[in-house]
């Protein structure tokens, strides 16, 4: 359970000042909505650590989030650009996602298991850089969910993917969220994927998240 | 990466220091001199060849940047000094080089050396000399100045190179020439020489190389310059301008340092430098006049020019006394 | 205080911040104990001859000529990486070789290679003398010709600098500009202008002070004690009066002024804009433009290669084969590659353990300290380094003779760290700021991190670091005269003996060997740890 009590941020002084609650249960996707700006993309950074919240406590399963480190957080998180590293092959930007301690002789096999599941089977080793954005997408999202952490953080994880891509990324993350039982928080303008995965959605107005109406299944 | 960082250290390390790898137990006499004097170039080489020969002991040549910097680092290093001789230093700081102290006498008779004049210096051992002289092309120039006033006389567009007589043997001996020449009148002389002088060099080197590409009409070097051209290139249009106020001679020197403990073999190399046999190197090797009369074996392009007939002279304290005084006064008569 | 978010949204290193300030402590330190050294030895001496030297006046003069010489050279380089950016054709990695080289060769070789087209005996001169009975007489002597010079090093190299940061302009952004069909002026403006400015104040703090304290050329091209800088004023006091004391205080002027200047443009420089895969550049510029570019290709030829060629031209004449065949030039040869190889290697590791260090920190402070051993030897008198490391060699009990091939290592170490980091310092740092946190998301470590990004993104810039560090060594006298040679002799030495000795064609010889050699390593090196870069990545 990922618990965000009045936590409290602003951008400078001149910034929308921020006031976060939230509840996220595991095994489900939570979605935040909202229009471009309002605020999405800063919750998401104060979760995993790259903003610090000026008041309020996060909390994933009663343990305070705050005092660690971004990468010492247990979470994964994708980002919205620049998610993958042009330089390398598909298959090394994948095998970033591996716990450190796998075994060298499994690393290849994971990594072309989790390209596999994204539907880029055999793509290991093009570079990034000749990929497209959709492609690109997938080969972050791998390595996103190889991670394999309790807290999965996605922002606009989908925007680039075409109808069918998506219909099977929203299924990978479902089954997964519910197998693994992860906390997912799902970031997105796009109201069918909510629509789609979202056990419960929060909308952000005015910089406060609110319940919104709109859940599904 | 730190592998490799570590192997080229190592490789790097082994060539360089191979360049040291001798080990011999004969008697090693440690000469500072100048570089191109120490240089494959330079007399060194030979001097060596020849001294080794009947010693029985090793010599060993280090140059460093030029004479002055030969007798800072011997000052820098005092008594705990490596070198037994020095060889090179000038009569600009001869002066200040005896103040020193560190200087031994090398008890050596000299009466049977030809110098500009009669040398009695109990420290100090001529080895070669020459005058500081404006050099240029006999081609080029048909009708040199032969004095400073004519020189100064001349279009603006007559260039001369010279030295900076702070960084710069010659260029102080050009300095202490026109002192030797003019006295109180200095200043003005070099007020007049201004918009003649093309650039003032660091060095020697750059200024006769300036000459040599044609960028200058004349060249403050020695009259011993032409000498090189006419025996190592066959090229005998080079000649000195004699002046008439006279000419200053430069006379290069070398001494052995009291805390040498091979005052003896020490004593014997200066001999065998003022030796016929060692000057028989000198001419063609350091370009100045020997300081014995070696007769046939001189080159015949040492003597086609007479050397200057008015010879000029300056007090050792007074230079060294006042050439920072000097040098500031010409600075600022052609700032 | 709450962390800020540039702090958190960047790598967390504290051992590469450690590296970095103990690095730099080091430098600091040896600054300290080359001056003490020099006071230790100068005793308790009365009054200071050097110290009557007219020192705001010297200061007044340098600053106005450094200015210039800054200024030109940043237009000058600017404007050719600009044209070298947009042109593509046959020999361009040649040239920018070519320009890479001017900086590393000695400074007496490049006024004279300017002096044989720009001399009053020189190929204008000659030409025009032979056509129209008429010349541009002396134009090189005088401030004019020390700015010629400097613009010639310095704005070749400057070019080189900056051509690096345009070629590693996104591929994308790019194709957004084409799509938007942006005009030449507002390419440069939008794309390229933001690219360049963060390396603008560096670079011309590195160029502000080669000209600062430029020796040589101010000599030989000054025409007369106008034009002088305090490093001469320096160089006399130690030789001529043998003023140590004075020396140790006309330095310390010397190193408060140029650390001004470079606090001033280090706390100027902005952080550098992203970086990320280039593409060969597929977008031309108008007819107008393009016609601009070539037209500043051209002269910028003429300007910086054709003083080089002639260098070149006239060293492969009839003294090679003599030059050749003498042992003493291939003992020279050799003892130069291996000290050029091992300052190399000192540099490189110098260069990433600050360059790294500072790109980890976020602290403006920090940054700055970190920033400031990159420019030690430009700031400190190379005859006060000099004369410090051989006192200093001598009190710990070492000849001086031995540890020549050390000092001079580390010493060329110190020379060609600034261009170094100029090189290094602003992709290190795009990376850390725009890749920061991904590499926090992903939690990959500092050894990962070099090996996954920083080496093979910047292996070529590396390559580049590693040539110019090696030809710096290749083409500089520095701080060996002092220490004296015996058998021990380096190019750049064999050179000036030669010299020294009337052998003017040798010395061309080897000049021009050395050029050539420059050249080669320019051309070689980047390719070849791209290569290492890219054979290891696959």
């Amino acid at each position: 359970m990922l618990v965000l009590d009045d936590v409290r941020f602003s951008h400078g002084a001149n910034g929308t000042p921020y006031r976060f609650s939230m509840s996220a249960a595991p095994g489900e996707v939570t979605a935040i909505s909202g229009p471009s700006g309002s605020g999405k993309s800063t919750l998401l950074d104060l979760i995993a650590g790259f903003l610090r919240p000026s008041s309020g406590a996060i909390k994933l399963d009663g343990v305070d989030l705050l005092p660690p480190r971004p990468e010492r957080r247990p979470l994964s998180i994708l980002f919205q650009s620049d998610a993958v590293f042009d330089h390398l092959s598909a298959g090394a930007n994948v095998a970033l996602g591996l716990p450190r301690n796998t075994p060298r002789a499994e690393r290849g096999g994971a990594v072309s298991r989790a390209l596999a599941d994204m539907g880029l089977a055999g793509l290991e080793r093009q570079r990034a850089s000749t990929l497209s954005g959709g492609q690109k997408q997938r080969v972050a999202l791998a390595r996103t969910l190889l991670r394999d952490k309790p807290l999965l953080l996605l922002d606009e994880p989908f925007s680039a993917l075409d109808d069918e891509n998506r219909a099977r990324m929203r299924a990978l993350i479902a089954r997964l969220t519910a197998e693994r039982g992860w906390t997912t928080i799902l970031v997105s303008h796009h109201e069918d994927d909510i629509a789609a995965l979202a056990r419960q959605t929060y909308a952000i107005r005015d910089g406060e998240l609110v319940p919104s109406t709109m859940a599904a299944p | 990466m730190l592998d490799l960082t570590r192997t080229t250290l190592a490789v790097a390390f082994t060539l360089a220091g191979g360049a040291y790898a001798v080990a011999q137990d004969l008697p090693r006499l440690t000469v500072y001199t100048y570089d191109s004097f120490a240089s494959e170039w330079g007399p060194g080489p030979a001097l060596k060849a020849g001294f080794e020969a009947q010693c029985t002991c090793t010599i060993d040549f280090l140059g460093t940047d030029d004479a002055i910097a030969v007798l800072r680092r011997v000052q820098l290093e005092g008594a705990a000094t490596e070198a037994d001789v020095v060889v090179g230093l000038d009569t600009a700081i001869a002066g200040e080089a005896r103040a020193t102290g560190l200087f031994a006498e090398h008890g050596l008779d000299l009466s049977g050396l030809v110098l500009p004049s009669e040398w009695t210096d109990a420290q100090f051992v001529p080895f070669d000399y020459g005058y500081f002289a404006y050099v240029y092309n006999t081609e080029a120039l048909p009708e040199p100045p032969t004095s400073f006033e004519e020189l100064i006389a001349l279009p603006d567009d007559f260039k001369i190179v010279v030295q900076d007589p702070r960084s710069s043997t010659p260029g102080l001996g050009h300095l202490l020439w026109i002192e030797a020449a003019y006295g109180e009148r200095a200043p003005e002389i070099w007020a007049g020489l201004a918009p003649h002088i093309l650039t003032m060099t660091r060095g020697w080197s750059e200024a006769y190389n300036l000459f040599l590409s044609g960028e200058a009409d004349m060249v403050l070097s020695y009259t011993t310059s032409p000498a090189y051209h006419a025996v190592a290139e066959d090229d005998d249009r080079f000649a000195y301008a004699e002046f008439s106020e006279g000419h200053l001679p430069q006379v290069e020197v070398a001494g052995i340092l009291a805390s040498s403990d091979q005052q003896d073999l020490a004593r014997d190399f200066l001999a065998y430098l003022t030796s016929p046999e060692g000057q028989a190197e000198i001419p063609t090797t350091n370009w100045m006049y020997p300081v014995v009369d070696l007769g046939d074996a001189l080159p015949e392009a040492f003597t086609a020019q007479a050397q200057p007939e008015t010879i000029l002279a300056l007090d050792e304290d007074a230079v060294t006394a006042n050439s920072r005084l000097w040098i500031e006064q010409a600075l600022a008569a052609i700032r | 205080m709450p962390p800020s978010a540039e702090r958190l949204s960047r790598p967390y290193r504290p051992f590469r911040l450690a590296a970095g300030a103990g690095l730099s402590l080091a430098i600091l330190g040896l600054v300290i104990l080359v001056l003490s050294s020099i006071l230790r030895a100068a005793g308790a001496e009365g009054e200071s001859a050097a110290l009557r030297v007219d020192i705001p006046h010297l200061l007044r003069m340098s600053a106005i000529q450094a200015g210039l010489s800054t200024a030109l050279s940043l237009f000058v380089g600017l404007l050719i990486a600009w044209a070298l950016n947009r042109l593509r054709f046959f020999g361009r990695d040649l040239v920018i070789a070519l320009f890479a080289t001017a900086i590393v060769t000695p400074g007496v070789v490049v006024a004279f290679g300017l002096l044989t087209i720009w001399g009053r005996n020189g190929w204008i001169n000659r030409t025009l003398e032979a056509l129209l009975d008429t010349g541009i007489g002396n134009p090189i002597f005088g401030l004019g010709g020390i700015l010629l010079a400097h613009v010639t090093l310095n704005g070749a190299f400057a070019a080189r600098i900056l051509l690096a940061r345009l070629d590693a302009i996104p591929a994308a952004r790019l194709k957004t500009g084409q799509s938007l069909g942006l005009g030449a002026f507002e390419r440069f403006r939008i794309i390229d202008w933001p690219m360049l400015r963060g390396t603008l104040p560096g670079l011309g703090a590195i160029i502000f002070l080669l000209c600062f304290t430029s020796f040589p050329i101010v000599l030989l091209l000054g025409g007369g004690p106008a034009n002088q800088t305090l490093e001469v004023a320096i160089y006399s006091a130690v030789r001529l009066d043998f003023d140590l004391r004075g020396a140790v205080v006309l330095a310390l002027v010397q190193i408060i002024v140029c650390s001004g200047i470079i606090l001033a443009t280090t706390a100027l420089s902005p952080v550098p804009a992203s970086t990320g895969p280039s593409r060969a550049q597929t977008w031309a510029d108008g007819t107008m433009a393009r016609l601009l570019q070539w037209l500043v290709l051209g002269l910028g030829l003429g300007a910086f290669a054709l003083p080089l060629i002639v260098v070149i031209v006239d060293g492969l004449g009839p003294g090679l084969g003599r030059v050749i065949a003498s042992s003493s030039f291939w003992s020279a040869a050799i003892a130069s590659v291996a000290i050029g190889l091992a300052s190399a290697t000192l540099t490189l590791a110098l260069a990433l353990a600050l360059g790294l260090g500072r790109a980890a920190a976020t602290d403006r402070w920090l940054k700055l300290v970190l920033g400031l051993p990159a420019f030690a030897y430009l700031a400190v008198p190379a005859i006060v380094l000099a004369l410090g490391f051989f006192l200093f060699v001598r009190d710990m009990g070492v000849s001086p003779t031995r540890a020549a091939p050390i000092v001079l290592v580390l010493a060329n170490a110190l020379l060609a760290l600034p261009f170094a980091i100029a090189t290094l310092g602003p992709p290190l740092e795009a990376l850390a700021s725009s890749r920061g946190r991904l590499i926090r998301a992903l939690d990959i470590g500092g050894f990962r991190q070099f090996q996954l990004l920083e080496w093979p993104l910047l292996a070529r810039d590396m390559g580049v670091v590693f040539a110019l560090a090696f030809c710096f060594s290749l083409g500089d006298l520095g701080v060996i005269s002092l220490f004296g040679t015996d058998s021990f002799s380096t190019l750049p030495l064999l050179m000036v003996r030669a010299l020294g000795a009337y052998r003017t064609n040798d010395a061309a010889v080897i000049a021009a060997l050395i050029l050539l050699l420059t050249l080669f390593a320019f051309l070689a090196l980047p390719r070849l740890f791209a290569w290492i870069a890219n054979a290891r990545s696959r």
